[in-house]
């Protein structure tokens, strides 16, 4: 017997004897003759009726029944018959968006050989994955599987298409939400699935499952969670295009005693999430940090500069109890926090000189400076870049759309830095990690396609720069699919008619900065959380997918509801950071809390980015950089004018200007809206630079710096000691530093005293201490 | 002085001593000037790891970023319609197995020094990216896991041999692939210590020097000596940085540069100003010539490991990916070119590693992160296809002159003995000796297979 005609004894029929050729024919003459809708599914029972029915008091359907074990067995992925192309002929959408297509895909195309009404074993949806016939991706199918009856039956059934009022799925439940394990230990995970008629049902075993951190949790396509290590993880669950997270506690082995945390600190809310969540997981808060490490954090999170001696001397002579918010809001004033903020939106808005001209550039960053300066809330700002019209020159942010100047980069540009939603993906087909399908995609950067401007056109760094936008009342973006215009629509926004003569960007702007949009309050939040912490709630924090959520999502959404209460005043915010006891804990692990990645029980060291520490070189030395060329697309360089002597790195509006250190030190180049563009990690070859590169060396030697400053004064060693420590580390030298180095110089003949003052200071600038923020 | 051990099995050796301080370090260098490169320290890494035979062996990977037309290069269908075998034609070699291209025609001379592997596939995304780490590591990255390179792996396993660091890129780590995934070029789970060293600088340029390798003429040797000690000073008081990864890898850097600029033979290893002029054309004046030929001198002093990225990314580069049309490369870009370079530096490589006896021991990788499809684009080029592509090996340990599996007539799937990129990475790991079935520890104490269960090295290239 072959498998062909096992299968179809299966379904409870004779054997058959016709030749395939045969089945094919009689299946495709069946389906033209007798529509589905005029069988009549109770004429016979078949052993996969009785079997269902038992199941089930109602016939299959295609979108609750079929279409989820589709998913599940693979048919419609991305490497099968999801492609775009399909495989082999037959073409699903991918993870099966579109159910009205892949029903004709289905039960119509290929002559209607996939389905054989009459003798449903023999259907090519049938015998193809239990591979009775060749099959190229393998079996996916057992023949005596219950996802198996369930097909034989809906083919039975006469294949009843996707109803216009059936009941639609709205949501699905992932249970147990939270489940609290150790390693070692398993927990099955349900899927229930929530449909528009208030009903519900089981759907695990149709759900697909991933982990999003297998150093916690893996999770198998059963929905078995098995835990491996300890923390807080998140498994994901997707059916039928609907996400479910739920959370996987597995507390670290520490006894820390309740009142621990009782007694622990509290300044707001975050103290009180963070500390809840440290309590589920059993990791214990390290202590705050001293003063002088509060003081040295404070400044180069807040405004990317070290402190001086006088104001380090005054902090920490300072006893008031408000000195803290006295200092926080003295850094929230200053003039350097716009430099830095400033700089931080320029590396997400693609300020460069590699694609604009001088002029533009200039426009851009000091659009974005002023902004900064006059404190704009977030979603003002970034209204007001997306619907920014006229002159290159007089209105800066219209530069945003000359850096990108297709639609779809366009959209995919707007999506990344305000939302942190990769939607590349989209734009050849469904993202497959993502709801986003490729006609979402197009229907959002065709709300771009009506922007023009006189005097674009090829290369951006053509001309004078000086351009003007202005939008069309007409203009389409076609989807290349189908060859017509996508109507525009937000991601996931209701579309705009196509005859609308408007500026398309205004609802855009509306939808994108509505607080009912949870994606752009929750990227701006994180990616201020990452600034103040060295690690966003989000990791990457560029990637804001469901099936990434946070490390600590309660608080993720108190924040997010308080930027939203604050209006989107980002000062407020960072304010609430700066005083929380989460920010000011010590980074100096505990063995209770060693083993914390992710959930902020002690301060993680985080190296400081270039520019920040090559300012910190200079301000120390002496000595800052010159910044005399701009490097362009093509590696050629260009004199360039407008910046002086005193010129700080992050007052740099352009990350094309030439510079060794922050290259190596990797900044952010700016080409695409990406953090993952800045790179913080210590590389062998930046330690090199500091060792033998001309940076330091050269600013220690000259003979403008401040070491030729310091031995004009020819101070005493006690003195020259303490100045360095408070100059490179914000502190005084402990006595086991102080001595040695006191001793050495007490000791030097005069020839020698500048040598080693040097190297005192080179000792101190490569110093761990020094380079990370801790 | 100072001593050697083995730490933990799956751990690297370790330099230590009592209380090992930066002056030994630069013992160490002094070491090595007088020809004492370490031999014991090497010995004691690979003790009981490396297959007997395998002690010396090393492994250049040629990365060929775009992905190379395997059609159009070393897997004709000189038979296939117009629109399949494409404009150009096969060439017999010196190999009776197989013929390659007009366009490589240096390859056909020496092509009883290498082997081809036809029938490689993935099943990761069909974007660069994805391949770069699929190709590299062996396997794709989930679950937030990415998997270490496979030199980062033998550095982990090994150490380094001399001074040198033991897994070097040239001329630097791959750039954008358009799909924002890691590329694997890194130590992935095994820690930022086992990233590579990258070069970072363009060994064809005439004033070219490793960046900072050497310090200034102002500081002498005793001075860098007190510079160290005193860093260790400040660095006594700084217990905090012990549970963060990246502080911790800094001072391994610190170490490790030390190391690296106090040694002679780090020094002349990269000084390429010692070829002859006539060897340096032979490998072809250009970026990636040169990156051959630096490669050869990095392995003859210790270097286990050496990847050389063709080119630096796909975009605005003139590389294999011949979409056709622009930011991509034409046919006739690959044809004018980025053939010409590459076989004149591929054959100066494997043929200078032949005569200097040292190809025996150096396995020669040609890899790339997928093919191109059988059909050719409208725009005269061909897109990306990593169902089935052409890999290519010599050295090693490697026969030449073979061809391992085939894809089917017109180049679509493999038709014979389909090789996964766990199989290709596990090939590397047998040419340098190592048990591809061996565990590392991953993250949290979760072991991994060099590769995964169910692949294996391509054993048909050795016997």
């Amino acid at each position: 017997m072959t498998s062909l005609q096992r299968a179809s004894r299966r379904t409870g029929r004779r054997r058959d004897r016709r030749t395939l050729e045969e089945h094919e024919a009689a299946a495709a003459s069946a389906t033209r003759l007798l529509p589905s809708h005029s069988r009549r599914p109770a004429l016979w029972l078949s052993f996969a009726m009785v079997w269902c029915t038992a199941l089930r008091a109602e016939e299959p359907s295609f979108d609750l029944d079929v279409m989820p074990i589709l998913s599940k067995a693979g048919c419609n992925g991305g490497g099968c018959h999801g492609a775009l192309a399909g495989k082999a002929g037959f073409r699903l959408s991918l993870f099966g968006y579109d159910p009205q297509s892949d029903y004709l895909a289905i039960t119509r195309d290929a002559r209607g050989r996939r389905v054989d009404l009459a003798d449903p074993g023999t259907s090519l949806l049938l015998t193809k994955p239990t591979m009775a016939l060749a099959h190229k991706g393998g079996k996916r199918l057992d023949v005596g599987s219950d996802d198996y009856a369930l097909l034989a039956a809906w083919i039975e059934a006469g294949c009843p298409g996707p109803k216009e009022d059936e009941k639609t799925l709205d949501a699905i439940e992932l249970a147990p939400a939270e489940s609290g394990l150790a390693p070692g230990q398993t927990a099955q995970l349900r899927v229930t699935a929530k449909y528009s008629d208030g009903s519900s049902r089981d759907v695990t075993r149709w759900a697909r499952f991933t982990s999003a951190d297998e150093t916690i949790a893996t999770i198998d396509p059963a929905g078995t969670v098995n835990v491996i290590g300890h923390g807080e993880g998140a498994v994901t669950a997707w059916f039928s295009s609907q996400i479910a997270v739920a959370r996987v506690l597995a507390p670290f082995p520490h006894t820390v005693a309740a009142d621990v945390y009782a007694a622990a600190p509290r300044a707001n809310v975050i103290d009180e999430l963070n500390l809840a969540q440290l309590q589920k997981l059993h990791l214990k808060p390290s202590p705050p940090c001293d003063d002088a490490t509060f003081l040295r954090r404070a400044f180069l999170d807040t405004i990317g500069r070290l402190p001086s001696p006088e104001e380090v001397h005054a902090y920490l002579a300072d006893r008031s109890p408000r000195r803290k918010e006295r200092l926080v809001d003295l850094l929230l004033a200053r003039p350097e926090f716009v430099d830095y903020w400033a700089y931080k939106w320029s590396d997400i808005l693609l300020v460069t000189g590699a694609k604009l001209r001088p002029a533009a550039v200039t426009a851009y960053a000091q659009w974005i400076r002023d902004r900064v300066a006059e404190n704009a809330p977030w979603d003002r700002l970034v209204r007001e870049l997306v619907t920014a019209r006229g002159s290159s020159t007089q209105h800066g942010a219209t530069n945003f759309f000359a850096v990108h100047q297709d639609p779809e980069t366009l959209a995919e540009n707007v999506s990344q830095a305000f939302l942190a939603l990769s939607i590349n993906c989209a734009k050849c087909h469904n993202h497959p990690l993502e709801k986003w399908t490729n006609d979402q995609y197009y229907a959002f950067a065709n709300l771009f396609s009506r922007v023009r401007a006189k005097g674009w056109g090829g290369d951006s760094r053509n001309g004078d720069g000086i351009r003007t936008l202005y939008v069309e009342s007409r203009g389409e973006l076609l989807q290349p699919k189908t060859g017509r215009p996508q109507p525009p629509a937000p991601l996931d926004g209701e579309p705009l008619p196509l005859d609308d003569a408007g500026d398309r960007r205004e609802p855009l702007a509306r939808w994108l900065t509505a607080p009912e949009n949870p994606y752009f309050t929750r990227a701006i939040v994180n990616r201020v959380w990452a600034n103040f912490f060295g690690l966003g709630l989000v990791e990457p924090v560029d990637d804001l997918r469901t099936s990434n959520p946070a490390s600590n999502e309660q608080l993720l959404d108190a924040l997010c509801g308080f930027t939203i209460e604050h209006h989107f005043d980002l000062k407020q915010l960072m304010r609430l950071i700066l005083l929380s006891e989460t920010y000011a804990r010590s980074s100096m692990p505990l063995p209770e809390n060693r083993d914390d990645r992710r959930w902020f029980a002690r301060a993680y060291p985080k190296r400081l980015m270039a520019e920040v520490l090559s300012d910190a070189i200079a301000d120390v030395t002496g000595v800052r950089d010159r910044y005399t060329e701009t490097v362009l697309a093509d590696g050629s360089t260009q004199k360039l004018e407008g910046y002086d002597d005193d010129t700080r790195a992050l007052e740099l509006g352009d990350s094309s200007v030439k510079n060794y250190f922050l290259d190596t030190f990797g900044r952010n180049a700016r080409e695409i809206t990406c953090e993952c563009e800045r790179s913080s990690q210590p590389s062998l070859v930046q330690v090199l630079h500091l060792s033998n590169g001309s940076t330091l060396n050269g600013k220690l030697a000259g003979k403008e710096g401040r070491v030729t400053q310091i031995m004009a004064t020819d101070p005493a060693p006690a003195t020259l000691v303490e100045d360095a420590w408070i100059l490179a580390l914000s502190r005084k030298p402990t006595d086991a530093e102080r001595k040695p180095f006191e001793d050495m110089l007490s000791k030097a003949t005069p020839e020698e005293k500048r040598q080693i003052v040097e190297d005192m200071y080179w000792s101190l600038l490569t110093s761990r201490e020094f380079l990370f923020r801790h | 002085m100072f001593e050697f051990r083995v730490a933990r099995p799956g751990e690297r050796a370790v330099l230590c001593g009592s209380g090992t301080s930066r002056r030994d370090f630069l013992h160490v260098g002094a070491l090595a000037a007088v020809g004492l490169s370490l031999p014991q320290y090497a010995r004691a890494a690979s003790e009981g790891k490396v297959r007997p035979g395998c002690e010396k062996r090393s492994c250049i990977t040629i990365f060929n970023l775009g992905g190379p037309s395997n059609m159009d290069l070393w897997d004709m269908k000189p038979d296939a319609p117009a629109e399949i075998r494409g404009p150009f034609k096969p060439i017999r070699t010196k190999s009776d197995a197989f013929e390659v291209s007009e366009l490589l025609p240096k390859h056909a001379e020496i092509a009883d020094k290498f082997s081809l592997v036809r029938s490689c596939h993935h099943d990761g995304a069909a974007v660069h990216d994805a391949g770069w780490q699929i190709m590299q590591t062996g396997r794709r990255f989930t679950g937030g896991i990415q998997t270490p390179h496979a030199g980062s792996v033998a550095s982990y396993l090994l150490g380094r041999r001399t001074d040198l660091p033991p897994f070097v890129v040239l001329p630097e780590i791959m750039g954008r692939g358009g799909g924002n995934l890691p590329n694997g070029q890194a130590g992935g789970f095994l820690g930022k210590a086992q990233d590579p060293f990258a070069l970072m600088a363009d060994p064809s340029q005439p004033n070219f020097r490793v960046p900072d390798l050497l310090p200034p003429d102002q500081i002498s040797v005793a001075r860098l000596d007190r510079r160290q000690k005193m860093r260790e000073i400040v660095e006594g008081a700084a217990k905090q940085f012990e549970a963060s990864e990246d502080a911790r890898l800094l001072d391994d850097n610190f170490h490790a540069a030390y190391r690296l600029m106090t040694s002679p033979q780090a020094r002349e290893a990269f000084d390429l100003s010692k070829e002859p002029q006539a060897v340096r054309e032979r490998y072809g004046l250009n970026r990636f010539g040169q990156c051959c030929l630096l490669a050869r001198r990095l392995v003859e002093n210790g270097v286990r490991f050496v990847t050389i990225n063709t080119f630096l990314t796909v975009f605005d580069e003139t590389s294999w990916d011949i979409h056709g049309s622009k930011p991509f490369t034409s046919i006739e870009g690959m044809k004018t070119v980025v053939c010409p370079m590459y076989d004149q530096g591929y054959s100066a490589l494997i043929e200078d590693l032949h005569q200097r006896g040292l190809l025996d021991d150096t396995l020669v990788a040609g890899l790339s992160e997928f093919g191109r499809t059988p059909k050719v684009n409208p725009a005269g080029g061909r897109d990306h296809w990593p169902q089935c592509f052409t890999v290519s090996f010599a050295g090693g340990g490697v026969k030449g002159g073979r061809v391992v599996g085939a894809s089917d007539t017109i180049g679509a799937f493999p038709a014979e003995r389909p090789v996964k990129p766990g199989d290709i990475v596990a090939t590397i790991f047998h040419s340098l000796g190592l048990d591809h079935e061996m565990h590392l520890p991953g993250p949290a104490g979760r072991p991994f297979a060099l590769t995964d269960f169910g692949t294996d090295p391509i054993k048909e290239l050795f016997a």
